[in-house]
């Protein structure tokens, strides 16, 4: 080995050894005690009793992350739209000042917030009955699953709109001045120029979003308290109240299937993209 | 050669000024006082406990660490000491450590603990079954409660003019007013945990042996049943997110009853944060409660200190000041021994909507171990399935 070799490995050697001992040997122990029934040995009792209990919410996590991650590509991309192809020069200034406050909010910041401004004579409700939009006993509380969504669509949605308005900007305007020359308007732009040059960008955006929001315990513990719920909360239950770790890393196995799942749908469409 | 000695005399007094420190620190005992529960318990230690104890024993200082809510804290606690004993370690770095009912229970059974109660002259004053019986594990000698909190219906009068004085009356009064009534399920606190206790209790036929045990699995049947009608119960009410959760809904009016902790009631109408007309009624056939109990770990590192920190700690003077009128909790040790320290008003408050009497006879047990977790999971299969 040439020693510029034994140098590089050498420098890769500490972070390769912190992923290994931080992050593989966990995830190795946490899956092998998944398939490790009560008892002892190897077996499903875990999975099957995660299905008995949890068969709602394992349905339901998913589909609730992927209509939040469905919400914040289009509001994301309507924003990245507008900063790229807004007309007021004040409004875009506004927007882009705006738009990215919440990422600076922690998950548990942001659900305290919604909290108090989702309940049923919560800050919203109040609002919108002193306005007389709204008759007192017409108000409905929002703390349950729509709840859950309003709060991650709207934490991370700045996360997303940002790297996809900075992928907007850094396109070659020639063919967006040619399409409005062209007569175009606005939103075919946006829908047949922009969006499909972007998504690749807004793609890793939204994926990296689906995997946060998997992981997220405080949003779905302090919005809902109702069943059915996200899966975090079954986890941290499983752990807290009946010091059970197998079934909760059963469900966290499944966690990583529907994580996983998502990876592998990304990785074949970039290779796609790639052989193109 | 004058300038070497100079420079070798300054290092030498260097040294010697660090040895000297060295032993100075080696003389202040750090004594780690480990915490479940929320982070009022951590307050506590830091700001009340702490300075009074480092003040009366002048080189000790007091580390308060927090492990969080719920039973997660005491299993934190928990697998600190297991770690410790299983690597053989000589002493352990936790002094004396806060920790709920199932973990104090388990802890006890696994020998981490150390029979502590007689080495302590506040270890008389403990009268309640708790300090001996844990959710069925026998604790004897080895916890003396902190405090013992409740929990109770709020309710608020405008709304509800006569409460429902049974679980009973309780539950044709949410047909009546439905989603009017709310708790917070198994997953969003103890007071929603509690209730659901409460609720098996009055409806299964083997309450007793579900609060004293033995554990018989023949007994599911009677519970799933009473889980079947909790939930229809169910259809009617709302299930809030968390005890705070409950308050916050009974505040802003949108329930007009609840199922909370008394302290944390009595907290935050003295906060502010509920109007001061909101009361509190104790159903029957009655409602759990339950102690978190002080205990020393077997190989703590400062035991003797430990010892001292809780006689402190269970004193009559500091649980009247620190534990009834700071946290509005009943007191761990027996509170007629409190009755003198404090004034009348505070005694009042305590039991003004709940009578001794009545907390006596409707202030109930959790039940034990095998129970505690048979129900939580029941509810999950029947309930919320």
């Amino acid at each position: 080995m040439t020693p510029t070799r034994l140098l590089s490995l050498a420098l890769v050697t500490p972070a390769l050894a912190v992923v290994l001992v931080l992050f593989v040997y966990p995830l190795g122990f946490s899956l092998a005690s998944a398939f490790e029934p009560p008892g002892g040995g190897f077996g499903f009792a875990n999975f099957i009793k995660a299905f008995e209990l949890y068969d709602k919410d394992i349905l339901f996590t998913p589909v609730l992350i992927a209509l939040s991650t469905a919400i914040i590509a289009l509001v994301s991309v309507a924003i990245g739209g507008y900063l790229t192809l807004g007309g007021n020069p004040v409004a875009v200034a506004v927007l882009a000042w705006l738009y990215r406050w919440p990422l600076f909010v922690p998950f548990i910041v942001a659900a305290q917030c919604m909290r108090t401004f989702l309940a049923k004579n919560g800050l919203m409700n109040n609002g919108l009955v002193s306005m007389g939009l709204l008759d007192t006993e017409q108000t409905v509380g929002f703390l349950d699953w729509r709840g859950i969504v309003a709060t991650f669509v709207w934490k991370q949605t700045p996360f997303v709109a940002l790297m996809v308005a900075g992928a907007m900007a850094s396109l070659d305007r020639s063919t967006i001045d040619a399409a409005r020359n062209l007569g175009a308007s606005r939103l075919r732009i946006l829908i047949e120029i922009l969006v499909p040059q972007i998504r690749g960008t807004l793609m890793v955006g939204l994926i990296l979003s689906f995997v946060t929001m998997m992981s997220v315990l405080s949003v779905p513990l302090m919005l809902s308290g109702a069943a059915p719920n996200l899966l975090t909360v079954d986890m941290a239950y499983r752990i807290n109240a009946q010091g059970d770790y197998g079934v909760a890393n059963a469900l966290g196995f499944i966690s990583y299937l529907m994580t996983g799942i998502v990876g592998w749908i990304y990785l074949r469409r970039s290779l796609e993209e790639r052989t193109r | 050669m004058l300038r070497r000695t100079l420079l070798q005399s300054v290092i030498a007094g260097g040294a010697a000024l660090v040895l000297a420190q060295g032993a100075e620190a080696q003389q202040k005992t750090t004594l780690n006082v480990m915490t479940a529960g929320d982070q009022n318990m951590v307050d506590y230690i830091t700001d009340y406990l702490g300075p009074m104890f480092e003040k009366q024993n002048p080189n000790v200082s007091v580390r308060a660490v927090g492990t969080g809510p719920g039973d997660a804290g005491s299993q934190k606690i928990w697998e600190r000491l297991d770690a410790q004993k299983k690597a053989g370690t000589a002493t352990w770095d936790v002094d004396v450590a806060v920790v709920h009912q199932a973990m104090a229970g388990q802890m006890v059974k696994e020998g981490l603990l150390d029979a502590y109660r007689d080495k302590i002259s506040t270890g008389k004053l403990v009268t309640r079954d708790t300090a001996k019986n844990s959710l069925g594990a026998n604790v004897d000698g080895f916890v003396i409660p902190m405090f013992h909190s409740q929990t109770a219906i709020a309710y608020n009068p405008a709304m509800v003019a006569s409460p429902p004085k049974s679980l009973t009356e309780l539950v044709s009064w949410t047909q009546a007013n439905p989603k009017k009534f709310g708790y917070n399920g198994i997953k969003g606190g103890m007071s929603g945990v509690a209730f659901v206790f409460g609720w098996v209790y009055a409806n299964a036929p083997n309450a007793k042996q579900l609060m004293e045990g033995p554990y018989d699995p023949g007994t599911k049947v009677s519970i799933d049943a009473s889980l079947t009608k909790l939930k229809d119960f169910n259809k009617n009410v709302v299930i809030t997110p968390g005890n705070a959760g409950t308050l916050d809904m009974l505040n802003r009016g949108e329930i007009s009853m609840g199922a909370v902790w008394v302290d944390m009631f009595y907290t935050w109408q003295a906060e502010g944060r509920l109007p001061p007309t909101m009361r509190l009624q104790l159903i029957s056939p009655g409602m759990p409660g339950q102690p978190m109990y002080y205990v020393v770990p077997t190989k703590a590192a400062n035991s003797e200190v430990a010892r001292k920190f809780v006689e402190l700690a269970t004193s009559p003077a500091v649980q009247a000041e620190g534990i009834v009128k700071r946290f509005n909790w009943y007191p761990g040790i027996d509170a007629q021994n409190l009755e003198s320290k404090l004034d009348k008003a505070v005694w009042d408050k305590l039991f003004k909507d709940i009578t001794p009497q009545e907390l006596a006879q409707k202030g109930q047990p959790m039940p034990i171990g095998p129970y505690f977790k048979e129900i939580q999971e029941e509810y999950e299969r029947i309930v919320q399935n």
